[in-house]
Formats: structure tokens, sequence, C-alpha cells
């Protein structure tokens, strides 16, 4: 694969209101790339590995930036930089889980200019789809990734249906423990997607992560207050500290009775190409409280069901770990 | 309009991925073109009376080749709508689907291959005296008029084709019996996609135009009969020469 010093030309569009961007994501169709931090975005352009005409940069767009109150917990601006997340009052007090996820994405250098909305759009790290390779997810009739000689130590254990890559993002699976809703809008109007079916895997749309349709725009998400303040947990385990996507993550939002466990929803990433509830172990823990022996008692139900490739049967292990320290309490 | 899909390779080179599927919406379109014209020629035309379906009746189908039929027909419509739907923007877990069906299609399909061996083939087979016998338009036919046969000669070419192109492709997923190794070349499986698309094709014309023959009003005995295996003993004088063919009483 040749590299390239420089970026391919691009048409730059730079709207301040919704309504052009969404005209404009109408009228560019599949051409039309849209902008957020561009973490995700520069690489597949300078690689030359996607190839749009033209690029919808949002983030002039004050409506999508912003934490704003609801009258069912809060709001945030698909545009609003994880820094921003991360140092905001409101979600530190009521929903820590997210800013503990956004605090471990990446390096700070990244969340300063990443948005929430590419952090959950963001595409697949799978190396053999990322280096241009016409595998399934890239249109083509193979995968690179699951075959005798293929590195696959990062991909998915659970879920996979001929593309085995995994979901990358470390808000998503906190979205989802925290029964978050996405906003997406287009030409044709506003839908609310729940944060489980926004991601979406490869045995229905093989070429894409989330349920965004072209032409559509994802403006804000919605956490209800629901888990406000609850009990929650994160851990990433990745191979480096920082700036590295992870191996496994947990996030967890619990509501207590007491001692025990009222309720609880535990989602893990980097298991599959969607963030992967644990409904098992949900069930499992209802009524019980937190403890070595409640973490003895339902861990090994994380990895069951596992598939998993040549090189990634340590993901078995580290998933039950990473719930035996979440109930661990 | 492209006929196929091109991808550049592990290596850089273009390789076929594919049938385009652009070609899918001229299929269709031609099809109902061939459909109209010929219902338009058909009304123009001036029919004597059909025979009655009452009287004697004469055995055209045994349960178990009607059976085969209906399976058949079922296996291929659930085939086509998970094959073709996700392409055309309905988006659903498809592929689990879509290969039990294979699996019922081959079956039912080798069911039929091995028990053809014990009934006329020849009444099917399609051969130089079936294009004289449509063009005189005189000669009444046996079992199966020439239209009849060409149309099975037809479905049976696609259907092996994309039966066992679908079965290759079958090798290269994951599935309860066996792990995908992934081993086929870009450019082999690109062959493969492209022959099981071009017969899906194929077969889409095809079961449009068998479909609209099957409810012709005038056909509508055959469709009967594929139902309940009998039609009429006038049926029979009218449209196909006994001698040729002397089907059992029907029950």
């Amino acid at each position: 694969m040749a590299s390239f010093d420089v970026m391919p030309e691009v048409q730059l569009y730079q709207p301040v209101e919704l309504g052009d961007a969404l005209n404009l994501a109408d009228e560019l169709g599949e051409d039309g790339w849209l902008l957020g931090g561009g973490q995700d975005t520069y690489g597949w352009l300078k690689d030359r590995a996607k190839q749009p005409t033209a690029m919808i940069d949002l983030n002039g767009i004050e409506a999508l930036r912003g934490i704003r109150d609801t009258n069912d917990g809060i709001e945030i601006g698909a545009a609003t930089t994880l820094r921003d997340i991360i140092r905001d009052e409101r979600i530190n007090r009521d929903y820590s889980l997210l800013a503990q996820a956004a605090n471990r994405v990446a390096s700070p250098q990244i969340r300063n200019v990443g948005t929430l909305g590419g952090n959950l759009s963001q595409d697949a790290r799978c190396w053999y789809y990322r280096r241009g390779l016409a595998c399934y997810r890239a249109g083509g009739n193979t995968c690179y990734a699951d075959g005798p000689e293929a590195m696959n130590r990062e991909h998915a254990i659970f879920d996979a249906s001929r593309c085995v890559a995994v979901s990358p993002s470390d808000t998503a699976t906190a979205l989802v423990a925290l029964e978050a809703t996405m906003v997406a809008e287009s030409l044709s109007g506003r839908r609310i997607i729940a944060a489980e079916d926004f991601f979406v895997g490869p045995d229905t749309h093989i070429e894409q992560m989330t349920s965004l349709d072209t032409g559509e725009i994802l403006t804000a998400v919605h956490i209800p207050s629901k888990w406000a303040g609850q009990r929650f947990y994160f851990e990433k385990v990745a191979d480096r500290d920082v700036w590295d996507f992870a191996l496994v993550s947990i996030a967890v939002a619990m509501s207590m009775d007491g001692d025990s466990i009222a309720d609880c929803r535990i989602v893990c990433g980097g298991v599959a190409c969607t963030p992967h509830r644990l409904t098992g172990v949900e069930q499992a823990v209802r009524g019980m409280s937190l403890g070595e022996q409640t973490a003895e008692a339902v861990a090994a139900i994380a990895s069951a069901g596992a598939k998993p490739l040549n090189y990634n049967h340590f993901k078995m292990p580290l998933m039950e770990n990473l719930v035996r320290r979440a109930m661990r309490g | 309009m492209d006929i196929a899909t091109y991808k550049n390779d592990v290596w850089g080179q273009e390789v076929l991925r594919g049938v385009s599927w652009d070609l899918l919406w001229l299929v269709v379109v031609l099809a109902f073109i061939a459909i109209a014209a010929h219902a338009i020629y058909e009304a123009s035309q001036s029919r004597g009376d059909r025979p009655t379906s009452e009287g004697e009746r004469v055995n055209r189908h045994d349960a178990i080749d009607r059976a085969f039929h209906w399976i058949m027909a079922g296996s291929v419509f659930v085939l086509l709508a998970t094959g073709v739907f996700p392409i055309i923007g309905l988006e659903f877990a498809w592929l689990e689907i879509h290969w039990i069906a294979g699996i019922v299609l081959t079956i039912v399909v080798a069911f039929h291959i091995v028990r053809s061996f014990t009934q006329d083939l020849g009444s099917m087979a399609v051969g130089p005296s079936d294009l004289k016998e449509a063009l005189d338009g005189k000669t009444k036919p046996g079992k199966y008029s020439p239209a009849q046969k060409s149309m099975h000669a037809i479905v049976t070419i696609l259907t092996l084709v994309v039966i066992v192109t679908g079965l290759i492709m079958f090798l290269q997923i994951d599935t309860p019996w066996w792990e995908r190794t992934n081993e086929m070349s870009e450019s082999a499986l690109g062959w493969l996609f492209f022959l099981h698309g071009l017969s899906t094709l194929g077969l889409i014309a095809v079961i449009c135009l068998h479909i609209y023959f099957a409810i012709r009003p005038e056909k509508l005995f055959y469709m009967r009969s594929m139902i309940k295996g009998w039609i009429s003993k006038e049926e029979l004088v009218a449209h196909h020469d006994p001698q040729r063919w002397t089907p059992d009483k029907s029950n």
C-alpha cells in the first residue's frame, strides 16, 4: 500500500447551521464525509483507503455543542468534545460512568479535539480493513482477520458474522449501560434511537458500525435520569495506558437497595462488533450484594457463549476478571 | 451499466468481486415488459371456450412431486428474499436464514434428481422436435409442452449453478459443523459470487415468468394440478395428445 505525505484534495464545507449541514449531507450522500474531531477521519483520508469527494465539518454548528439539562436527564451535543464531557460538573456528579469512559479515550490531545459523536460513530479498527483491503466490511468477499495466519488478538469473541471487527468506542459501553438514546436528524425528520440499537453488527450491516443512514447526522445524545447518581464501575484494559483501544472494557451501572443490587446493566467493549451486554450476569447479580462471593459466583457467566479466534482466547478470562472486579464493590 | 463489480485484492490487483446488482432492476423491468407484451398479445387473440374441469379426472402430479415443487418454491422464495432484500435496503440478519433455506433447496433438488431416474425422463427432455412442435402450433404435446420443458431446463441449469456456487460459499462461513478457513483466493471468490449472483438474477426473471404463466386464466388448470394433482379428461384432450401421454385415472 502506498503511503502519502499529504492529504488528498477534498472539498470542505463548514456549515454553521444544522439545517445547512443536513442539506449538504442529503445532497452529497455517500460522497460527503461528516467531520467531527477528525481523529478517525484523517487516517482514512491520508491513506486513501476512503476517498470521499467532500467533507462536512460539523464543528462550527453551535447547536451541536454543549451539555444541557432536560426534563429527564441531560442532553449532550454530538460535537461536544470529550474533554468538555470529562470536565462537566453535572456529568461527574450524576453520570460519572461516562466521564470515566471518556477519560480513557486515546490521549489528552485527542480528547481535546475528539467529539462524542465522532467517538460513537468511528469506524472499526481492524487493521486489515484500515489498510484498505477488500474485506467484507469494505464490500469484498472475505475476512482477512479470521484465517489460519491472521492476527486477530484484538478481534471479536461474540456475535461475529463474517466480519470479526470490534466496536472501538469507549463511550459507547457507558452510554449503553446508562440507557442513553441517540438523536439522529435528516431532511426526513428526527429519529430517536436507543443506544443499543444505534450500534449495529455485521449480521445486519456489514459495512456500517451504526444505524445512521446516508444523509443522517447524529446531533445529540440523551441520557435519562434513571441512572443519575447510581453506582458505577468502568475499567478498560489496553496494551498501553494512553492512546490505545480497549482489548476489553467494562461499564457497569447499578442501583442498590440497601446492600443488594436492585438493578444493573453491564456492558463490555472490545469483545463484539457492538457494545456487548452481559445480560446473563445482570440477571444473576440482581438481589445479590457486592462482594467476593458474588464476584466468584457470576464471573464465569460473562464469557459463556464466546467463540474466540486463534489469538484472542485471553479475552475470556479477561472479561471474567473485569466482572469480578466490578462485583467486588 | 456494468455487469460485474471489481475491487483491489491484497496485492493491489483488480479482481472480480461479484455481479453488479444494478442489473436486478434491468432484469425485473425486462421480465415485466415481456409479461406485459404477452398479456397484450393474448388479449388480442380470440380463444375458444375453455375445457371444463368437471367430469372424469386424470392424475398429472403425484403428491410427492407436488410436495417437492412447493418445498422448492418456498425455499427459493426465502433464498431470494434473504439474498436480495438486504441489497435493496431492507437490512436484517439474513445469513443464517439464507443458508438454512439453501440446505433445504439442496436436499429437495438432490431428492428430485434421484427420483427422476425412476420416472419418464424423456417426458421432460428438450429436443429439436420440441422446436418444430412449438412452431407449427398444431401438434399437441405429451405430458409437458415445449414451453414447460424449456422452462424446466432453464430452471435446472440456473438452480444447479446457484446450488453449487452456494455450497462452496457456504464452506467460506462459520457454521455449527465447521469453522471457515478463508483460504480461497479473492479471484476465485469473486467468480463464485459473480456466478451465484448472475444465476440468481436469471432465476428472478424465470420465476417472474413462471408465476405469470401459472396464474394466466387458460393455464390455471396446471396450477390446480400442482395443488390437487389432477386435471380433467376434457382438459387433457384439449391441451395434450393422449397418444403421447396416457395418465392414470385420478381418485
